[in-house]
């Protein structure tokens, strides 16, 4: 395996011991910037070690037990780590023999990223660096960000773990759905970024960050589910375009489709939907399973629809009910559906109400409300496909 | 009659924990009429909790001052940020709606008993 793809393999699992061993964050990332260094330069001339998250983890203790003798704050840093040095050099020898004897800690690392004490776009960007391995820069280019920028927010963001006691744990069973919720919002919003086209592949990330959660979670369906949903969606990105324009989905080329990622991800909504729970990933994982399937089921998405907006109280999951009722019973129907909704500002509304107006015969209706989607599109393939709209509904003079 | 002396900082880049109170200061505070006193982490550190008509509210940040005014100052025992914020969750819900707590880690300070 090349060195780079071992590093990012390597680097949450090695970072989230050495947090475990030295008790803050912002000391283990740089010791295992270090130990990372050093094995880039020796690897590639020595052959790699067996072991090389033992290896690692223990070239990256040493290096931060170097650095607190200079500091020599040692003692008060942790007791954990002075108690190791009296153990002297046995200690980390045995470590690095042994990967079992290395905890897996990703998981306090990650519920101390997605603290609710720190904002969501720190919560974001310490995902990315810890978890994910993304440099600082590559963080910086995927949120178009200047990198002082993003620097100083990973660096407040880590000194707000470490100065407010915010606690390297998984949370006790009564704060684990909401604390868990709050993990799985932040892997999603990476992915949906991803979207953007940014020049760092977030979605793929996002999907990385995902098959580590359900790799440390195989019980949460939760977590099992929203793999599913990214792995679906993701799966028809190369269809999605179309000379930049975008595809809808019944127009899309099932042939560029990636199919074995839509059958790992529907094997994994097997194993999700047998767990029991029904929670929000779940459903929009099984409705995103539905729309591949030609003809669609639009019974059961409109009912799937109904449990999400239920489950959510968002006005864009009744939205989108609106949509499959309109297949069912008639575009009527559906804008029944719309007329009832507080979504004057969303651009897509006006455009979903475009659509089943023009589908109703009420053209003048339906022009109003493309010139109204026009007004609020945000990107130029948008605003070339509600231009044509708008034009083709106008009224003959 | 006790009285509450709250100081004030301008913000700065070097790193509070590691900078001393200074020599004369300490004098003061150690003196007879310092009942007791904490020393706190800058205003990075801080998560500040309200409660309003929809339930309490978690951000990330100090206590932004617009016509509230400093009611009072608690101070609690707690394992890590999640124990402060589950008793600081825990007052609130007692108190009146519209009420805020800013919950900031003490970085020293001594305490007489009452």
């Amino acid at each position: 395996m090349a060195l780079d793809a071992v590093f990012r393999d390597q680097w949450g699992r090695v970072l989230a011991t050495l947090v475990g061993i030295l008790g803050d964050l912002e000391l283990a990332e740089d010791a295992a910037a270090e130990a990372f260094a050093i094995a880039a330069e020796r690897w590639p001339r020595d052959g790699e070690p067996t072991n090389p998250t033992g290896w690692l983890v223990t070239t990256a203790r040493n290096r931060a037990i170097d650095q607190l003798r200079r500091q020599q704050v040692l003692a008060a840093k942790t007791k954990l780590l002075a108690r190791d040095l009296e153990a002297g050099p046995a200690g980390p020898e045995a470590l690095m023999d042994d990967t079992a004897a290395i905890p897996d800690e990703r998981l306090e690392l990650v519920f101390a990223c997605c603290h609710p004490a720190l904002a969501l776009e720190a919560q974001v960007a310490l995902t990315l660096r810890t978890l994910g391995g993304l440099s600082t820069e590559e963080i910086a280019l995927a949120f178009l960000l200047p990198f002082d920028t993003m620097s100083k927010r990973l660096t407040r963001a880590k000194h707000k773990i470490r100065d407010a006691g915010i606690p390297f744990a998984v949370p006790p069973d009564h704060q684990l759905p909401d604390r868990l919720a709050a993990v799985l919002a932040v892997v999603y919003l990476i992915f949906n970024q991803g979207w953007g086209g940014g020049r760092v592949d977030l979605a793929a990330e996002a999907i990385r960050l995902g098959r580590a959660l359900a790799d440390l979670m195989p019980d949460e369906s939760e977590v099992l589910a929203l793999l599913v949903l990214m792995l679906l969606h993701d799966a028809r990105k190369a269809a999605r375009l179309r000379d930049g324009q975008v595809v809808p989905l019944d127009d899309q080329d099932r042939g560029r489709w990636d199919m074995r990622q839509i059958d790992e991800g529907r094997a994994l909504l097997r194993r999700a939907m047998a767990r029991g729970r029904t929670g929000p990933y779940l459903v929009q994982a099984a409705i995103a399973d539905l729309h591949l399937y030609q003809p669609r089921d639009w019974r059961q998405i409109a009912a799937l629809y109904g449990t999400l907006a239920r489950q959510t109280g968002s006005p864009i999951v009744e939205m989108n009910r609106a949509v499959a009722v309109a297949e069912i019973d008639g575009p009527e129907a559906g804008l029944a559906i719309l007329d009832r909704l507080d979504l004057d500002h969303y651009r897509y509304f006006h455009s979903t109400r475009a659509e089943l107006l023009r589908r109703a015969g009420r053209d003048g209706e339906a022009h109003h409300a493309y010139r109204r989607a026009l007004d609020l599109a945000q990107t130029e393939p948008e605003q070339r496909f509600l231009a044509d709209r708008v034009a083709e509904t106008a009224p003959s003079v | 009659m006790q009285y509450a002396l709250l100081a004030y900082d301008p913000p700065e880049d070097t790193d509070r924990a590691s900078r001393p109170i200074p020599d004369g200061l300490v004098d003061l505070l150690d003196g007879p009429k310092v009942s007791g006193w904490a020393r706190l982490h800058a205003a990075g550190s801080a998560t500040t909790l309200r409660n309003d008509s929809s339930g309490i509210l978690l951000t990330d940040g100090p206590f932004i001052d617009s016509k509230e005014y400093l009611a009072g100052l608690i101070l609690v025992e707690a394992d890590n940020l999640d124990g402060a914020l589950a008793a600081a969750e825990e007052m609130l819900r007692e108190a009146r709606c519209g009420t805020a707590i800013e919950v900031r880690p003490i970085l020293d300070g001594r305490f007489r008993g009452a």
